[in-house]
């Protein structure tokens, strides 16, 4: 079911991610941030979906990482910490475990992706509709950009502007210069 | 095309070095300067444009290549900025 790859993979994304909330520097939680980014977009390749693996390596580990830094470098960072880790609250650590459990007994009971259209609500006609047709009615031959650029053109173009006007605002933020 | 023999040998070399850069990570969390950080964050990128490489010998997908091409090009760009940084404070890029 879960092949050594994909155990690997996991093993070092879940390691990242607690690093990133329990390392007290900020840069050092960056540095590891930008690790889990790494391993997050190899699992999308293992998976078979390396455009979103190029999305993440381009967002999660390029983009992010220079934000994070123009952010510290905009505020202030403490150094010289005699801590390494943050000290964990544990009832709220043991919340999460058991936030965690609760997600692994219930999504394993969830139909199988590809099941039967009795089993599976969110697998029914309207997918195959577009798997079949999606050639004839746009001419793209990836069903996933036919369905993102044509038949949600309106929705991508929706979010193209909400990035645009993101980066906008970021650059007029970076622009005004560091506070002394 | 590949046979089974060989891809199954392809993903256990992918499979090694992705616990070789499990173990990068204590070098990432113990430190103790920022330098060794950066340092375990570049190599667990050079390993990471390795296993991709892998993947695209095991899977006999020659596209993902191209992934590995960015990988390598985004963990220059990664190191740079923040030995940049770590160096001089407030100069990113």
């Amino acid at each position: 079911m879960i092949t050594p790859i994909e155990a690997g993979l996991l093993v070092f994304i879940v390691a990242t991610a607690v690093m990133t909330a329990l390392l007290r520097d900020v840069l050092a939680a960056i540095i590891v941030f930008g690790g889990y980014s790494l391993g997050m977009a190899i699992l999308w390749i293992v998976l078979q979906a390396p455009d979103v693996g190029l999305t993440e390596a381009a967002v999660g580990a390029g983009v992010m990482t220079v934000l994070f830094l123009a952010t510290i470098a905009r505020t202030t960072r403490l150094t010289g910490l005699e801590a390494t880790t943050v000290d964990v609250n544990l009832p709220a650590a043991a919340l999460c475990v058991v936030f965690v459990l609760a997600v692994l007994t219930t999504v394993p009971a969830l139909p199988a992706v590809g099941a039967g259209p009795g089993e599976n609500p969110a697998f029914g006609e309207i997918s195959e509709y577009y798997v079949e047709e999606a050639y004839d009615d746009t001419h793209v031959e990836n069903v996933v950009t036919a369905v993102l650029v044509a038949y949600r053109g309106f929705d991508t173009f929706g979010e193209a502007t909400v990035v645009f006007a993101a980066g906008v605002g970021v650059l007029a933020v970076l622009r005004r210069g560091v506070f002394e | 095309m590949i046979d089974v023999g060989e891809s199954t040998l392809l993903l256990a070399g992918a499979v090694g070095t992705v616990l070789v850069s499990v173990l990068l990570l204590g070098r990432a969390m113990i430190g103790p300067t920022m330098q060794d950080r950066v340092i375990a964050l570049n190599v667990i990128g050079s390993n990471a444009v390795i296993v991709i490489a892998l993947l695209a010998a095991a899977f006999a997908e020659p596209a993902f290549l191209d992934i590995a091409l960015v990988y390598a090009l985004l963990n220059f760009l990664m190191s740079v900025a923040i030995s940049k940084f770590t160096v001089e404070r407030g100069g990113v890029l």
